[in-house]
């Protein structure tokens, strides 16, 4: 029997919800992405919380929050400390759209769900990978091999192929079978007939209109606002589709020469892009190819400003511009902020480049008709004054006095602890490293574990919209030490290029110095947050238009179809469109076609039979090959020997052997085979499905519904009169096929 | 039957015959050196094993120009090889590649890291350009290299690719930007290629890496023999003391380097150097080469290839942008009025800046020159290391050579330690030295044996077109898959299906499921005739079974209209009275068949009405028939033949005596010729008399 493999999904199936299922394999368990929602909803992640400790592996397929969302919280909350595999660029990506999201909640909300600190840690024991690199799992995984491979989609986008005893497993969701601008189409097609092919019906029912076609509407809608003296809004993602946007409007504007200034704004624009710039090698062969030839990198951005900061853009109030702007869900962020800002001018346009998630504000947007005016939160994030910093310092001064009194005990066991860690950490790297950093970068991590120890209820968590407690807000991340010192701000100088040197040592990245936020957050000066809500009225249009650079329907279809594999389980999608690619690939593609609940377990083990044996020299000398394709084939007789416990030996048979029936290989396409005889000068039409060749002979294949993409053979008829026509034909028909 | 089976096959067309051939022979693998073979230089190696061909590195020669610099192409045919691979950038590895492909009949691809290639094209343009001046016959031109730039295909570190059956990836080798170490994998077989490497990380490069799996055979450079490095922060203090103390005193220092690759990290330590010492500021540091300004972009963009440190400081600023490094176009720009450091290239001082800066440096004892790496046999500045007391400069004139001459070698590549030590965690049970001199490899050599004295590794050092030949036992295993494997044979059972092979792994399995398990599908063809016949179809009938020994007519009732059916294989079906409709699905014994009924029923047709069904012979008088056919057979073969008084007949050749019994075939005879033979004749009478029989 094959391989054992059953599919859990944990989240994201009937439905948008954030991808997250679990492949178990010959009982090895894999984590298919840890995605969470815009909205970092914690009900949503019940079911991981119940199987996280055993997971063996992660894989993720994309940076984005539905693909690796909740990485840093699973590993914080539910003890999720497996080894997570996934290409670098979505290593990177992933770790700035993590920052940006978090830096986006911070600044509006007492967002405690994670901390810097916790991302960094999540992300530290990535196993990086490249495309095509094959890797073997050791220990209990010992025999897995994992791979990931080009899906499109989003930059470093991984098809994950998992192959165990020559039993393919593909994990292909979110891929995009068109060659873009800045991405190569996926490969998902090169696999033929893997065991078991996961994938998502997300976009079953959608069908797109053609490339240019679009890239030609985006290009009007925008230049139309930006001519009427309007503002053009593109909620968009950190790292991920925005890219290809920022090479539309780049190109253009280079083509047009436009001097409509272009701002990109996200809390970590200007590393994004960096970061961009040196994954060329993972990007679309044009754009390497240009690099290689002119040496100018694709995203050396010559029209679209980087900015990290808001107030930037106060200086182009007036002026018509198009800003591009994370936090697609417009539920928080510079996006959120923007948004209410335009929304209530007529001028301005918000377009819409992906479909948003379900109950955030974008999705509200999206709607037919749009709502006339939407309720929105302002928050902000001030320093306390007067009274409640009074309060505050009191607060404060009777926590130190209870710290130190535990400090003497619970506290220097962490401490230790972590120094030990830090150091081990950093020694084992390069010696650049300076011991200083590991020791002032100890006495925060600990501060920062304690706190979250002693404050965080697991489970709770304040609505992300809500308004701010009443209560004076104290950072608890940050103040003091763990001897109670009040840190000077000056020690963050220091972190920070502590921060840079951890790089060095690949386990930490460096929060590219988003200067005004991370002041901000890691201020010490007491702040809180307050927030008033109001209604806005929405004047300005607003627009979408699909820019998520999935492969739609249609194509879905034709490569699941042509991936042919034996085992289909479906994921991610709303219901009708799991249900509607559920019917069709049973009825086209193979019998075996599931699409399970949230934690229902299915069985997809393959029930196929295989042993394995050893071909004799003597056998192979008498077999002669026949090439077809990527193939030789070859009808073999031969008589089977034990020659120990589990091995065969084949033999040649010691008699004739009796004749077998036989086999014509082949695939016959009748439109290649009427091209095959009109160059053989052949009077040659189709007619009525079939083809009519010379005056009498046709040739037809009979399509037999429950025949087609299964596993029979082709039937084809060819009839006529008896003539000398007929035969010529049938050896032309012949000549199609290998005979064994 | 089985006869005609396979008389059909040959038939078809079988144009993979002679490659399966010469696939059974394969199993011994060719390891050819066309350059790199005893020297330095033109790297060039040929692998070939179980059909498959590999060609590794496509360099020139340094020291030698034109054709004389190529690797030894004529040994080979290209239009075998498979696939190219190149470990890095450097000419002596990658310099003939546009002759390669654009000048031989070359088909297979070429893969190289995406820096690599990136580089290959400024640095190959650059070549070009500067060996113009000097030389007449060039080997490409630029035109060339563009073409060779969209042949070449790119490869990622770790990536598996797979071509024609070859699989292969590559491991980081250190030694420059992009450098690769290619293990290739042939049935099996891993066969390792380091190219130049170097296991020491520096200022901007990783160290070559272990590979995980252990290969088969490593092919290995040998370029620093058994000589060792001194440790780096050695090399480096020597390296900035020197240009220190010339400096102070007044003098010169020229710095003759390739301008790609080691150049980089001298720089990185010059530009620390003297940001470390403001005294040095007003000393101008000039980098003669606008190639290395060039490829400057592709060093910034492929920082993921580099080590974690340029990582970390290219989070703040570019690494690669010198504060104390200024870039020198000619030496018709060079004001040289005081002390300076230059580099320049060639690293040869064959030609170009530095020979020049060279020639007008060498006489003045307060200059230096310090050779920062490996320099080819052949060249001046191999001359220049044994410090002559003259030297010949370009124009001709002979001048003394007063100047300090410092070899201080940042050359990445692996020295005896660092060699020993990868062999020694691979153990690979053959190893091939390339790339070194003759008695640099020969020490290795030496040194390798003693240390793996107690192991059974091999150590090869062939010389240029000299093959070595290793041997692998080929097992080939098989998987058995699907409804063929659904139940485990026993020994001495038989195994019968379809033997697929896609690259080198093969499978078993029923004819049924080649659909299921590759991109394959078979087909079922059926073959519908129509044939005219006006005659009574009974006729049909009686004539097939004359022929036939099963022919069946199945009741009316099922089939609408008469029908016959011959050997369970042809139906005939008498559908008209203008015409009978023939049905079957193709194969070699059905269609011979077909033809058989076709011919019949023609000749029937053409027999015309005369024929009338007759009654069916009772089995006796059937028998009764045969004896008497094959007596007068056998009187008309054996001349005596009578039917003795038991029924059998008695068959008397001269003296000896046969008896044959008609019905069971068994022959008795003393002499064993006669009997063979009369068995013979009676199978063949019997096979004329009655109906073919069913198989």
């Amino acid at each position: 029997m094959g391989t054992s493999v059953q599919v859990t999904p944990l989240s994201g199936v009937y439905g948008e919800n954030p991808l997250c299922y679990l492949v178990a394999i010959d009982g090895f368990n894999l984590l298919m992405d840890c995605g969470w929602n815009d909205l970092f909803d914690p009900s949503l992640l019940q079911p991981l919380s119940r199987v996280a400790k055993s997971i063996d592996a992660v894989l993720i397929s994309h940076p984005d929050i539905l693909h690796l969302g909740a990485l840093p919280y699973a590993r914080k909350h539910f003890g999720l400390s497996a080894p997570v595999y996934a290409t670098e660029p979505v290593y990177r990506l992933g770790l700035l759209t993590m920052y940006d999201h978090y830096l986006s909640r911070r600044q509006i909300s007492d967002f405690d769900m994670f901390t810097l600190d916790d991302i960094d840690v999540a992300f530290q024991n990535v196993i990086r990978l490249k495309y095509s690199q094959n890797y073997h799992l050791s220990e209990n995984g010992e025999g897995i091999v994992i791979a990931p491979h080009v899906a499109g989609h989003l930059l470093g986008g991984t098809i994950w192929k998992i192959t165990k005893d020559g039993e393919d497993v593909v994990y292909a969701v979110d891929f995009n079978h068109r060659k873009e601008r800045h991405l190569n189409g996926t490969v998902l097609e090169s696999f033929v007939r893997p065991a078991v092919l996961i994938t998502d019906a997300y976009n079953a029912l959608n069908n797109q209109v053609y490339k240019r076609q679009r890239d030609q509407e985006f290009i009007d809608a925008i230049l139309r606002v930006l001519r009427a003296d309007g503002t053009v809004l593109l909620p968009v993602d950190t790292a991920g589709r925005v890219l290809e946007l920022i090479l539309i409007l780049e190109q253009y504007w280079a083509q047009q020469h436009l001097s409509f200034p272009i701002f990109f704004l996200t809390n970590v624009a200007s590393s994004t892009v960096e970061y961009v710039k040196s994954f060329l090698e993972w990007m679309s062969d044009s754009i390497a190819k240009s690099f290689e030839h002119t040496r100018d990198n694709a995203f050396l951005l010559k029209y679209v400003t980087l900015i990290i900061n808001k107030s930037d853009l106060e200086n182009y109030a007036g002026v018509p511009k198009v800003v591009l702007t994370s936090m697609a869900s417009l539920e928080v962020g510079f996006s959120h902020d923007i948004f209410v800002e335009l929304a209530t001018d007529a001028k301005n346009i918000v377009l819409f480049t992906e479909r948003g998630q379900f109950g955030t504000l974008a999705r509200m947007l999206q709607v037919d008709p749009p709502p006339k005016a939407v309720k929105v939160t302002m928050s902000k994030r001030v320093p306390l004054v007067g009274d409640e910093l009074k309060a505050y310092e009191e607060e404060q001064e009777k926590i130190k006095k209870e710290e130190a009194v535990k400090k003497a005990s619970i506290v220097k066991v962490e401490e230790v602890r972590a120094t030990s860690s830090h150091l081990s950490e950093s020694t084992k790297g390069d010696s650049m490293v300076i011991d200083p950093a590991s020791a002032t970068a100890s006495p925060k991590a600990s501060s920062h574990f304690r706190g979250q120890m002693d404050i965080l209820i697991d489970g709770f968590t304040p609505p992300s919209t809500s308004v701010a407690p009443m209560f004076p807000f104290f950072e608890n991340t940050a103040e003091w030490d763990d001897f109670g010192e009040v840190i000077n701000p000056d020690d963050y100088v220091i972190q920070e290029e502590d921060s840079n040197h951890m790089v060095g040592n690949g386990k930490s990245l460096d929060v590219k110095p988003d200067e005004a936020s991370v002041h901000l957050l890691l201020d010490s000066t007491p702040s809180k947050v307050v927030s008033h809500e109001l209604t806005v009225q929405v004047k300005c249009a607003l627009l979408y238009m699909d820019f998520e650079g999935r492969s739609d329907g249609r194509s879905v279809k034709s490569i699941i179809s042509h991936v042919a594999p034996l085992k289909l389980v479906l994921v991610h999608g709303s219901a009708e469109a799991t249900e509607h690619l559920k019917m069709h690939c049973a009825k086209h593609v193979c019998p075996h076609v599931y699409a399970p609940q949230i934690e229902e377990t299915i069985d997809v083990t393959s029930d196929l039979c295989a042993y394995k044996v050893q071909l004799s020299e003597k056998l192979m000398s008498n077999v002669l090959f026949r090439k077809m394709v990527e193939n030789e084939i070859s009808w073999m007789d031969s008589v089977a020997e034990k020659t120990n416990e589990k091995v065969f030996t084949l033999l040649p048979p010691p008699s004739a052997p009796p004749t077998h029936k036989s086999v014509l290989v082949g695939d016959l396409k009748l439109a290649d085979f009427k091209q095959y005889l009109s160059t053989k000068g052949v009077q040659v039409e189709f007619a009525g499905g079939a083809l009519k060749c010379g005056e009498h002979i046709t040739v037809r294949k009979i399509s037999d519904s429950s025949q087609k993409g299964g596993t029979g053979p082709q039937q084809i008829v060819i009839e006529g009169p008896l003539c000398e026509d007929y035969y010529k034909i049938r050896g032309h028909l012949y000549s199609q096929f290998y005979l064994l | 039957m089985a006869s005609v089976v396979t008389g059909a096959q040959n038939k078809r067309p079988n144009p993979n015959s002679t490659s399966a051939a010469a696939t059974r022979e394969g199993d011994q693998l060719i390891i050819t050196p066309l350059g790199a073979g005893n020297e330095v230089g033109r790297s060039c190696v040929y692998m070939s094993y179980k059909g498959k061909t590999v060609l590794f590195d496509c360099g020139i020669h340094p020291a030698y120009s034109g054709v004389a610099a190529l690797p030894y192409f004529d040994e080979i045919d290209p239009s075998t090889i498979d696939v190219l691979l190149i470990t890095h950038f450097h000419l002596d590895h990658a310099a003939s590649l546009p002759y390669f492909l654009e000048k031989t009949n070359f088909r297979g691809r070429v893969f190289m890291t995406h820096s690599t290639k990136a580089i290959y094209r400024l640095l190959l343009s650059d070549y070009v350009k500067v060996s113009k001046v000097s030389v007449e016959d060039m080997l490409y031109d630029e035109n060339d290299i563009v073409r060779s730039m969209d042949k070449i295909e790119v490869i990622d570190f770790h990536q598996t690719l797979e071509v024609n059956g070859i699989r292969f990836w590559c491991y980081t080798a250190g030694h420059v930007l992009g450098a690769a170490m290619f293990m290739v994998d042939i049935a099996g077989v891993r066969v390792l290629y380091t190219g130049d490497y170097s296991r020491e990380e520096d200022r901007h490069l990783r160290a070559a890496e272990v590979p995980q799996f252990t290969p088969d055979i490593c092919i290995i450079e040998s370029t620093y023999g058994v000589q060792l490095h001194q440790p780096r922060p050695v090399r480096e203090k020597r390296f900035t003391d020197v240009i220190h103390s010339t400096i102070s005193q007044g003098g010169r220092v020229l710095i003759p380097a390739f301008a790609l690759g080691r150049a980089q990290e001298l720089l990185l330590i010059l530009d620390e150097y003297w940001e470390n010492h403001p005294e040095l500021h007003n000393i101008p540091i000039y980098y003669a080469s606008p190639l290395a300004k060039r490829c400057m972009a592709v060093y910034q963009t492929y920082i993921n290839a580099m080590n974690d440190r340029i990582r970390t400081q290219f989070a703040n600023s570019n690494p690669f942008d010198f504060k104390h490094i200024s870039p020198l176009k000619s030496i018709e720009n060079f004001d040289d009025v005081g002390p300076s450091v230059v580099m320049a290239s060639p690293s040869g001082l064959q030609s170009g800046l530095s020979r020049q800066l060279f020639d007008k440096w060498c006489a003045d004892k307060k200059n230096a020159c310090v050779i920062p790496g490996y320099v080819v046999e052949g060249t001046l500045a191999k001359t220049i290391i044994n410090e002559p007391k003259e030297v010949t400069l370009m124009n001709g004139l002979v001048a003394p050579l007063n100047m300090q001459v410092h070899y201080i070698s940042f050359s990445a590549h692996a020295d005896c330690a660092q060699t020993c030590g990868f062999l020694k965690e691979l153990m690979p049970p053959h190893i091939v030295l390339v790339h070194g001199e003759a008695n640099e490899m020969g020490r290795l050599k030496q040194k390798l044996v003693s240390q793996f004295a107690d192991s059974n590794t091999k150590l090869y050092t062939p010389k240029n077109c000299q093959s070595v030949t290793m041997h692998f036992s080929s097992e080939k295993m098989a998987k058995v898959i699907g409804k063929l494997a659904e139940k485990v044979p026993e020994t001495g059972e038989s195994v019968s299906g379809l033997l697929v092979k896609k690259g080198f792994t093969y499978q078993i399995m029923a004819p049924d499921d080649l659909r299921v398990f590759s991109q394959l599908s078979t087909a079922n063809v059926t073959q519908r005739i129509t044939v005219p016949y006006t005659g009574a179809f009974e006729v049909i009938k009686y004539r097939l079974k004359q022929i036939y020994e099963s022919v069946e007519s199945p009741p009316v009732e099922e089939t609408e209209v008469p029908t016959l059916i011959v050997h369970e294989r042809v139906t005939i079906r008498h559908e008209s009275d203008t015409y009978v409709v023939m049905q079957w699905s193709a194969d070699p014994i059905s269609d011979m068949v077909s033809d058989s009924v076709v011919a019949m029923i023609l000749n029937i047709g053409r027999e015309g009405p005369k024929v009338t069904p007759i009654e069916e012979k009772t089995q006796e008088e059937m028998e009764r028939m045969a004896r008497k056919v094959v007596h007068s057979l056998m009187v008309s073969l054996f001349g005596d033949a009578k039917f003795g008084e038991d029924g059998r007949l008695v068959i008397t050749v001269d003296a000896d005596v046969a008896r044959l019994d008609i019905k069971s075939g068994e022959v008795e005879c003393e002499n064993q010729g006669l009997r063979e033979r009369i068995k013979t004749a009676f199978g063949r009478m019997q096979g004329a008399i009655r109906p073919i029989p069913k198989p």
